[in-house]
């Protein structure tokens, strides 16, 4: 981080100077770093909850608003706090393991699916130096990752020993198989441009005319692909089919009650801010302003480097990122109250027969043009 | 590719796929026309009722709990034979001497009654209606049980209750308003109120003409006769 950091010497670096301020007091260096650590895993999970919490907001009244209703309204000013009441009521409920449950596999289900979208959250960026650690691998880190939850979500389908939560399992697994592919490819396309499967250097690449050089614009059906197989890999409303109350109660959820619930009510809302977050940095430019900043800077005679312009442009970062995820969010439930649920038959054709080709297409294609403009698609 | 086999392959799979983006691009075009249903929808005012803060004015047929006046009923039982199940409970005894039923109870388990309305249609004295009231949840169903006193208790109206927002259902809103809450109360509703139907059929028949009443008339006589 601290080598990226001055290669490109934009942008805070929150390590560096917490750790000069403690060596100030007389910390010795090893004790700073030690003392740094949790900051930013605390400051991960408490972003990460809070980002749940307003989602869970947004959807019940986003929701409300598209079937014109009020929605929450009383806990709170605007029901402001009804995720905190939903989330204490499934904490102090009774936490229930069926009688023929598998009681280990029961209880290791919703971790091994909550854990694999928090540990995610390490390779996200808010800034160029505002994120847990830019690892040369990162968003293949993310990928790798997702492939954990299918197994999760099996386990609890299997142990809850009940034939709707195996049946969910099993479609929750097959579904995020099937979605993995056509996702890494669009992907590929996106790291082919920017020669590096970190996420700092796939915003950086996006960010030197603003909101031209996103990858939005080069990449119009890479973005899609990707969004549906985000989508598919949240079992947001279109695909889904694990969950389908009308077929099967609640899918691999329907033994869990109280915390265990809980977990992956969070894993869901969690992953779907997680996905949001990716295809704003994938493709809609990350932290970057629409204009460059660089140039605003200029117009206004500001020295980028000045510590102050540099508190300001790391804040409008935050900024830009969580208002286009939020943005994407608000897609998500905008489709959820717009198209029904597809045939798992469907759903498999959608991903294997159409999103597959599409995706391999599109990488063969942007390929010839990274040949052809080196300079337009990163040569 | 050569040989014409071939290049007929080739065109053939090159139609497949113009005809596979065709078909992509319009369900692109018809998610996007749901989606901008489901946006439109977000900007409009929520159409539910806030009920216990405001309750629809029930209409004036509307079959809720029965109303009973106990100094009315001449103990027939007629309400108890109209009656799909024989539900109301007449408790009465014969006084030998003026030979009149004497009435000591009456009862209706409103816990099984269907409100279908017969014994109100059918009571010779009127001593059965129909309130407006409907929230008759309680903890113990046998508590629906209600006795002649209960019977004869009159529910509080919704457009009285000072806690509760009065709304008019959708068909009392006047002409082209859909929302109650953005409605003048003094505005009536759309149509004709029944003594307003009652004052125009009036004025129909004096300004008819006076030979087609007559023949009217006429007609009624000879189906007389």
């Amino acid at each position: 981080m601290t080598v990226l950091g001055t290669l490109v010497s934009t942008g805070l670096d929150l390590e560096l100077s917490f750790n000069n301020i403690l060596q100030g007091f007389g910390f010795s260096p090893e004790v700073a770093h030690i003392l740094w650590l949790p900051l930013p895993m605390l400051l991960v999970l408490s972003a990460a909850l809070i980002g749940v919490l307003v989602t869970v907001w947004l959807e019940r009244k986003i929701s409300a608003a598209a079937q014109q209703r009020i929605g929450p309204e009383y806990a709170g000013a605007l029901g402001i706090l009804q995720p905190m009441a939903d989330g204490l009521k499934l904490l102090v409920k009774e936490d229930i393991i069926p009688a023929k449950a598998d009681s280990l596999l029961f209880t290791l289900g919703p971790v091994l699916v909550l854990v694999p979208v928090i540990l995610s959250w390490l390779i996200v960026p808010f800034g160029q130096n505002l994120l847990i650690s830019n690892i040369g691998i990162g968003i293949f880190l993310w990928i790798a990752l997702s492939s954990i939850q299918p197994i999760g979500l099996l386990m609890s389908g299997y142990a809850s020993n009940n034939k709707y939560s195996l049946l969910g399992g099993l479609r929750a697994a097959a579904q995020s198989i099937s979605y993995e592919i056509p996702l890494a490819l669009a992907v590929l396309a996106v790291v082919m441009m920017s020669n590096s499967l970190s996420t700092v250097d796939i915003v950086n690449q996006q960010n030197g005319l603003g909101f031209l050089s996103w990858n939005i614009w080069r990449q119009p059906v890479g973005f899609v692909i990707f969004w549906i197989c985000a989508l598919a890999e949240c079992e947001r409303l279109p695909f889904d089919l694990p969950e389908a109350e009308e077929e099967l109660v609640a899918g691999y959820q329907t033994e869990y009650a109280g915390m265990k619930f809980a977990l992956f009510y969070l894993g869901s809302y969690i992953n779907l801010v997680l996905s949001a977050l990716l295809v704003s940095v994938l493709y809609l430019g990350g932290w970057g302003f629409p204009i460059p900043i660089e140039w605003v800077a200029r117009i206004f005679g500001q020295n980028i480097d000045a510590p102050l312009v540099q508190i300001f442009t790391g804040s409008l970062g935050i900024v830009m990122t969580i208002l286009k995820t939020y943005l994407l969010v608000f897609l998500a439930i905008l489709l959820r109250w717009t198209t029904p649920r597809v045939r798992i038959d469907q759903l498999l054709d959608l991903g294997w027969k159409f999103l597959l080709p599409i995706g391999l297409v599109n990488l063969l294609f942007t390929a010839g043009l990274k040949l052809a403009f080196p300079i337009a698609f990163g040569g | 590719m050569n040989s014409p086999i071939a290049g007929n392959q080739m065109s053939r799979f090159f139609q497949q796929v113009a005809e596979y983006t065709r078909n992509a691009i319009s369900a692109g075009k018809y998610l996007i026309q749901g989606l901008a249903v489901t946006f439109d929808h977000m900007g409009r005012r929520p159409i539910t009722v806030q009920y216990p803060y405001e309750k629809l004015i029930p209409s004036e047929r509307y079959r809720g709990r029965i109303h009973y006046e106990f100094d009315k009923c001449i103990a027939c039982e007629v309400c108890v034979r109209v009656c799909p199940i024989n539900l109301p409970v007449v408790d009465w005894v014969m006084n030998k001497e003026t030979k009149k039923k004497e009435l000591r109870n009456y009862s209706i388990d409103f816990g099984v009654c269907i409100f279908c309305g017969n014994c109100v249609e059918y009571c010779p004295t009127n001593c059965l209606s129909m309130t407006e009231e409907y929230e008759l949840a309680s903890f113990d169903r046998h508590s629906l049980n209600f006795d002649n006193v209960a019977l004869g208790r009159l529910p509080t109206s919704v457009t009285t209750d000072k806690s509760v927002q009065p709304l008019r259902e959708f068909s009392y809103l006047p002409k082209t308003i859909m929302d109650p809450h953005e409605m003048d109360p003094t505005n009536s509703r759309a149509g004709k109120l029944p003594e307003e139907v009652m004052d125009w059929m009036k004025q129909e028949s004096e300004s008819a003409p006076k030979d087609l009443v007559e023949s009217i008339n006429n007609q009624d006589k000879k189906t007389e006769k």
